[in-house]
């Protein structure tokens, strides 16, 4: 019901190529990774899985509909690079914005989204304004608001990126651990390879625009993953693995 | 706190204080120039007629602004929708802010009648400019991660302007309040003043100045600067609540 299908994608946007011919399958509830170099259309794929953008040419499925669809539904839900927080609501409020719109649409089995926020230790914020938190926090709740949808798919735009490495690394704890045993579909666009790896049951390597797949790997290793899973040799040589791959993706 | 409070009495004081002095010292006729504490104290021995003239301005300029506020929200709307309307729109709402309002006053009288219809009709006209302008720049201020994130869900064009270009827009929307009380309360007097109906602070300053009674004329124009310094404050307060989350708003800790 929430796999992504996507075969022989393009978008061109005037003279400007930015997906080139581009096929990607993700099962249902699998943990999906594309990283690439910056603008490589990797945001771009992400609005058109999302169903906020048409593709030029090429078959996109999410879920075995059109993405469009999809988004009527509310069946995917979308973690932005900025939170995107409303200044004027507090972290409850704002936890909630994704359900209080286009109500009709909502999930019977929506999470509460105060349980997500304690559990994700903003339990004595609710009353707080954006404004008053740290750039993490601000993430988290902007994650609580994307799960609270109980959607089966999730797309995810580096929602990590601009922070400092000691967020980043509470941030992947807490992504691996609500991700892990929800059942969604997730489709994670990132820079960094160690969380790519860190978070995922593949990693997909763009090539720089046209965005191409130049590689699919796969991380096996067991879940759910320990904190110290970074320091496991096969964890370092999947790293490796990514790492070439990006490199020799580049022309 | 305290010097928030200080800083405007003691300009204000200062400035009531030199008028005075300039009063006593020279030999200004009064026809020319009256000393403040002359005008406060015919204000004080009228201050039941001038309150209810008061109330009267007040209802008018704060009807018009509300009018003006509601007109404004639908155009502004509007042409944040659409350039083509904004571009349509934005000469002629530049027009209604640079014509002189005194000049048509009579003819809306002759149309509206006298009494409460034109003043309301001109106050709301000339305020509502500013707030059109300030909705459609507030509107365009929503934040595009917010309004990407409502069309993943494919929120309604409704809950977007409800939800999000509204309350985007309340910042730009305050500060043209302040501009328009102003704007409002002069509409108002000048109306009352060119209507027949004799009522409001407008329709005394208008008979004052006819029948050369500068003190009531200028216990009219000290009335109405109270008057507007009150309506300026309840903007202020009210702003300090509905924007309480706003950068404006928070207090500054050094």
């Amino acid at each position: 019901m929430s796999r992504i299908v996507v075969r022989d994608l393009t978008k061109v946007y005037g003279d400007l190529e930015v997906l080139s011919p581009l096929s990607i399958d993700i099962t249902e509830g699998s943990f999906v990774s594309i990283i690439g170099p910056s603008g490589c259309g990797k945001t771009t794929l992400m609005r058109i899985v999302a169903g906020l953008e048409p593709a030029t040419s090429g078959v996109v499925e999410v879920g075995g509909g059109a993405p469009a669809e999809a988004r009527r539904q509310k069946r995917v839900a979308m973690v932005p690079q900025a939170p995107g927080l409303l200044p004027w609501r507090t972290v409850e409020a704002n936890a909630r914005l994704l359900l209080d719109v286009h109500r009709a649409a909502n999930p019977t089995d929506a999470a509460d989204p105060v349980d997500l926020l304690r559990e994700v230790g903003l339990g004595d914020f609710l009353d707080a304004y954006p404004h008053e938190l740290s750039g993490g926090m601000q993430q988290r709740v902007a994650l609580v608001r994307a799960l609270a949808l109980h959607a089966p798919v999730v797309v995810m735009d580096e929602p990590v990126a601009a922070h400092d490495e000691i967020t980043r690394a509470e941030m992947r704890l807490l992504l691996a651990r609500l991700v892990e045993g929800r059942g969604a579909t997730v489709l994670f666009i990132t820079h960094s390879i160690p969380e790519a790896v860190a978070l995922s049951d593949r990693v997909l390597v763009s090539s720089s625009r046209p965005g191409r797949i130049v590689a699919d790997i796969d991380v096996d290793l067991p879940r759910p993953r320990p904190a110290d899973v970074e320091d496991d040799p096969a964890f370092i040589a999947l790293c490796g693995q990514v790492r070439h791959a990006l490199h020799g993706g580049r022309s | 706190m305290n010097k928030r409070f200080l800083a405007p009495v003691v300009g204000i004081a200062t400035f009531l204080l030199l008028w005075e002095l300039v009063v006593r010292l020279t030999d200004v006729k009064p026809f020319i120039l009256r000393a403040p504490s002359r005008i406060v104290r015919h204000l004080v021995e009228n201050a039941g007629d001038f309150a209810a003239a008061a109330w009267v301005t007040a209802l008018h300029a704060v009807g018009g602004l509300l009018i003006a506020l509601a007109v404004a929200l639908v155009v502004g709307s509007l042409m944040a929708a659409s350039e083509f309307v904004e571009h349509a729109t934005g000469p002629v709402l530049t027009l209604l802010q640079v014509t002189p309002f005194v000049a048509y006053i009579a003819s809306v009288v002759l149309w509206l009648g006298s009494g409460t219809p034109p003043v309301l009709f001109i106050t709301g006209l000339v305020c509502m400019p500013a707030f059109a302008f300030a909705t459609v720049d507030g509107m365009r201020s929503a934040d595009p991660a917010a309004r990407e994130l409502l069309a993943s869900v494919d929120a309604s064009r409704w809950e977007v302007l409800w939800r999000l270009r509204l309350p985007s827009a309340l910042p730009s929307l305050f500060t043209a309040a302040r501009y328009n009380v102003g704007l409002a309360l002069i509409a108002a007097y000048l109306v009352e003043g060119g209507n027949f109906a004799n009522e409001g602070l407008g329709a005394i300053g208008r008979r004052a100045a006819a029948l050369n009674e500068g003190d009531t004329l200028w216990a009219a124009i000290f009335a109405m600067a109270l008057l507007g310094t009150v309506l300026l404050v309840a903007i202020s307060l009210l702003q300090r609540v509905v924007l309480r989350w706003h950068v404006s708003q928070r207090t500054v800790r050094t």
